[in-house]
C-alpha cells in the first residue's frame, strides 16, 4: 500500500504523539490525521492534520470521511486516569469511544487496517494460570477489574467489526505493563518510588513492556497489520526481586491485608487516586504471556529485555 | 541470574536441598526404586498417584531423581494443583523449586522443551479416599495426561508412591492426618510414615504421532494402562513394605 492514510485517535497522549511522529516521518505514510479533545503539542500538531473532536461523539465521521484514512490507531485506551481523562470518565473513553469509532469506520469505504492498543490486562493475574498466556486463552478466567471488563467488551466489539467486514484487518495489539522514563502512569510511579511496595510472600514472574517498543509495536502493526490479536512484551519473564534487585530499587514487602490501605494511604499522602485492583493483583500473582505472534506474524522484535525496561524507567540504565 | 522463564531457581533449589534430604531420609524414609526407568534425556512425562497430599508427593520425586543423579542439569518440574499458588510463601517456594500450575498449555510447553515433567492426573481427589480405598488409585482425570504425552511424543513413566503401610499405628496416623489442621500458610508436611517410591518401564507413545490426541478410544485405552501400571506398582510396594514406621 503506498500513500497511506492514517487516523490515530488519542494523539495528545503519551504513544500517541511518538507515533504520530514516527508515521508522519515515514516516506510510505502520506497524510496522519490525529484526534483528540486535549490540545496537542504544537510543534506535532504543525506535521499533521488535528480534528479536534471527542470519540464519544458523532461529530467526528465527516472529518475522517474527508481524510479519507486507510488505516486507524485506536490508541485512546486508558487505563489509568490521565489529564483531561478524569477516572470516571474511563470506561466511557474505552468503551463508548471504542463503539463511536467503529460506529464511523462501518462507512468508511477506503478503510483497509484498524491497529487496537489493548492490553494483556485481558488475561488477568490469576495463581493457577498458564506459565505464558496464548492469544486464544482470553477467556480462561472471569474479568475480575474494571479495566479488565473494558478490555474485554472493546476486544468484543472489535472482534464483531471483524466478522462484519473481512476486507479490513483488525488488529489488538495486547500490551504487557509498559514502562518508559517519560510515562506518568501508576506503574511507573510504583517503579520510581523511593521504595516499591511489594506483597509479603509473593514473589510474581513479571513481563513488563518498554515503552519505546511500545510504539514501535504499533507501528509495526500499521504497516503490517494481522489478523486477531497478538501479545506484546518484551523479552524474559523474570521474578519481581530479581527485577527491582537488577534495577537496584530497593523492596518493602507488606503483609497482604495492609497492602491495599498502605499503598492507598502513601498515595493519597502524594495526592494521587488508588491503585487500580489489576496492580494489586499483578503484583501477587504476576502474569507471562507467549510471544511466537508478535514474532512469527507481526515480525516485531521489541529492543529492550523487561529488565532493561525496568532498569531504563528506574533511572537506572540509559 | 540463572533463574528460568519459569521461575525455577537452580540457587534456591540448592539451599532448599538440606531441609528436603532431611525429609526424605528422616521423616519419610524413602526408598525409591525403577530410577533407571527415568530417561536421562528428552521429554519425559512422570504419571504418579498421590499419597502424602501434594505437594510433597512432587517434592520427594524430585528429591528422589535429585539424590539419585537422574538429570543433574535439569531438574524434574512438577505440576500443582488448585491451592498452593494462591498462597503467601508457599507459591513462592514451589515456583522457585520447579513448580507449575497444572493450567492447560504449562505442561505441553515443558515437555516441547524437553523438560521431565511430574504429574499427578488424580488431581485433589486422590489425596483424601477413605482410609478402606486408600491404596486404590482414583481415576485418572480424563486422560489429559495421555493426550499431552502424544502430542508431545514423550514417553509416559508410571510411578507408584505409598505412604504407610499395616497395624495400628498407620490407623492412628492416618486419623491423625484427617483431623482438622491449622490454617497455616504453609502445607504441613503428612505424618512421619515410612514411603516407598517405584518407578515403571516407560510407555512409549511418539509411535501414535501427534494426531493420535484426538482418538479417545486409544487416550482411554493408554489412561487404563497406565492407571494399571501404578495400581501394580503400589500394590507391589505394599508387598515388600518394612512396616508403616
Amino acid at each position: 500500500m503506498a500513500g497511506r492514510r492514517v487516523l490515530i485517535t488519542g494523539v495528545a497522549n503519551a504513544f500517541g504523539a511518538r507515533l504520530a511522529r514516527c508515521l508522519a516521518s515515514d516516506a510510505g505514510v502520506e497524510r496522519v490525521v490525529g484526534v483528540d479533545t486535549r490540545a496537542v503539542d504544537p510543534d506535532l500538531a504543525e506535521r499533521i492534520d488535528v480534528v479536534q473532536a471527542d470519540l464519544r461523539s458523532p461529530d467526528l465521521a465527516p472529518a475522517v470521511r474527508a481524510a479519507a484514512v486507510d488505516t486507524v490507531v485506536h490508541n485512546d485506551i486508558v487505563q489509568f486516569p490521565e489529564p483531561g481523562r478524569p477516572r470516571a470518565t474511563l470506561h466511557d473513553v474505552n468503551v463508548i469511544g471504542t463503539l463511536q469509532l467503529l460506529t464511523m469506520c462501518d462507512g468508511l469505504p477506503t478503510l483497509r487496517a484498524i491497529v487496537v492498543r489493548g492490553s494483556a490486562s485481558i488475561y488477568g493475574s490469576e495463581p493457577g494460570a498458564p506459565a505464558f498466556f496464548t492469544e486464544g486463552d482470553a477467556d480462561r478466567f472471569p474479568l475480575r477489574t474494571r479495566f479488565q471488563r473494558d478490555i474485554g467488551e472493546l476486544e468484543r466489539l472489535v472482534g464483531a467489526f471483524a466478522r462484519r467486514h473481512p476486507a479490513v484487518t483488525c488488529t489488538v495489539l495486547r500490551l504487557q505493563p509498559v514502562v518508559g522514563r517519560d510515562l506518568d502512569t501508576p506503574v511507573n510511579r510504583l517503579v520510581r518510588a523511593p521504595v516499591v511496595p511489594t506483597v509479603l510472600g509473593y514473589d510474581p514472574r513479571v513481563q513488563l513492556l518498554d515503552a519505546d517498543d511500545a510504539v514501535g509495536a504499533l507501528g509495526r502493526a500499521v504497516l503490517h497489520p494481522v489478523r486477531g490479536a497478538v501479545n506484546v512484551a518484551a523479552d524474559g519473564v523474570v521474578s519481581l526481586s530479581r527485577a527491582l534487585r537488577h534495577a537496584h530499587r530497593p523492596a518493602v514487602p507488606i503483609a497482604g491485608p495492609l497492602w491495599g490501605p498502605l499503598v492507598s494511604a502513601a498515595r493519597s499522602a502524594a495526592g494521587q487516586p488508588a491503585l487500580p485492583d489489576e496492580i494489586g493483583r499483578y503484583l501477587r500473582f504476576g502474569r507471562g504471556v507467549d510471544t511466537t505472534r508478535m514474532r512469527r506474524e507481526l515480525g516485531f522484535r521489541p529492543h529492550h529485555s523487561t529488565l532493561e525496561a525496568l532498569g531504563r524507567a528506574a533511572g537506572a540504565t540509559p | 541470574m540463572t533463574e528460568d522463564d519459569w521461575g525455577f531457581d537452580p540457587d534456591f533449589a540448592r539451599t532448599a536441598a538440606p531441609l528436603l534430604d532431611a525429609l526424605y531420609t528422616t521423616w519419610w524414609r524413602v526408598r525409591a526404586d525403577g530410577l533407571e526407568h527415568v530417561p536421562s534425556s528428552g521429554p519425559a512425562l512422570v504419571v504418579a498417584n498421590q499419597a502424602g497430599g501434594q505437594p510433597w508427593d512432587a517434592a520427594m520425586l524430585a528429591t528422589a531423581l535429585r539424590r539419585h543423579g537422574v538429570r543433574p542439569d535439569d531438574p524434574a518440574r512438577f505440576l500443582v494443583h488448585g491451592r498452593p499458588f494462591e498462597l503467601p510463601f508457599a507459591s513462592t517456594a514451589l515456583r522457585r523449586l520447579g513448580g507449575v500450575p497444572a493450567a492447560a498449555g504449562n505442561a505441553e510447553r515443558l515437555l516441547a522443551e524437553g523438560h521431565l515433567v511430574l504429574s499427578f492426573p488424580e488431581g485433589g481427589r486422590g489425596a483424601g479416599p477413605g482410609y478402606a480405598r486408600r491404596y486404590r488409585l482414583e481415576r485418572l482425570g480424563h486422560g489429559g495426561f495421555v493426550e499431552l504425552a502424544l502430542r508431545s511424543g514423550a514417553p509416559i513413566v508410571p510411578c507408584a508412591v505409598v505412604a504407610g503401610g499395616p497395624g495400628l499405628a498407620d490407623r492412628v496416623m492416618a486419623r491423625v492426618a484427617r483431623l482438622p489442621r491449622p490454617p497455616l500458610p504453609l502445607p504441613v508436611p503428612p505424618a512421619p510414615a515410612r514411603w516407598r517410591i517405584a518407578f515403571g518401564e516407560p510407555i512409549a507413545v511418539a509411535q501414535h504421532g501427534p494426531d493420535a490426541a484426538e482418538d479417545r478410544a486409544l487416550v482411554l485405552e493408554l489412561s487404563e494402562e497406565v492407571l494399571a501400571r501404578v495400581q501394580e506398582k503400589v500394590y507391589d510396594s505394599l508387598v515388600n513394605r518394612e512396616g508403616a514406621l
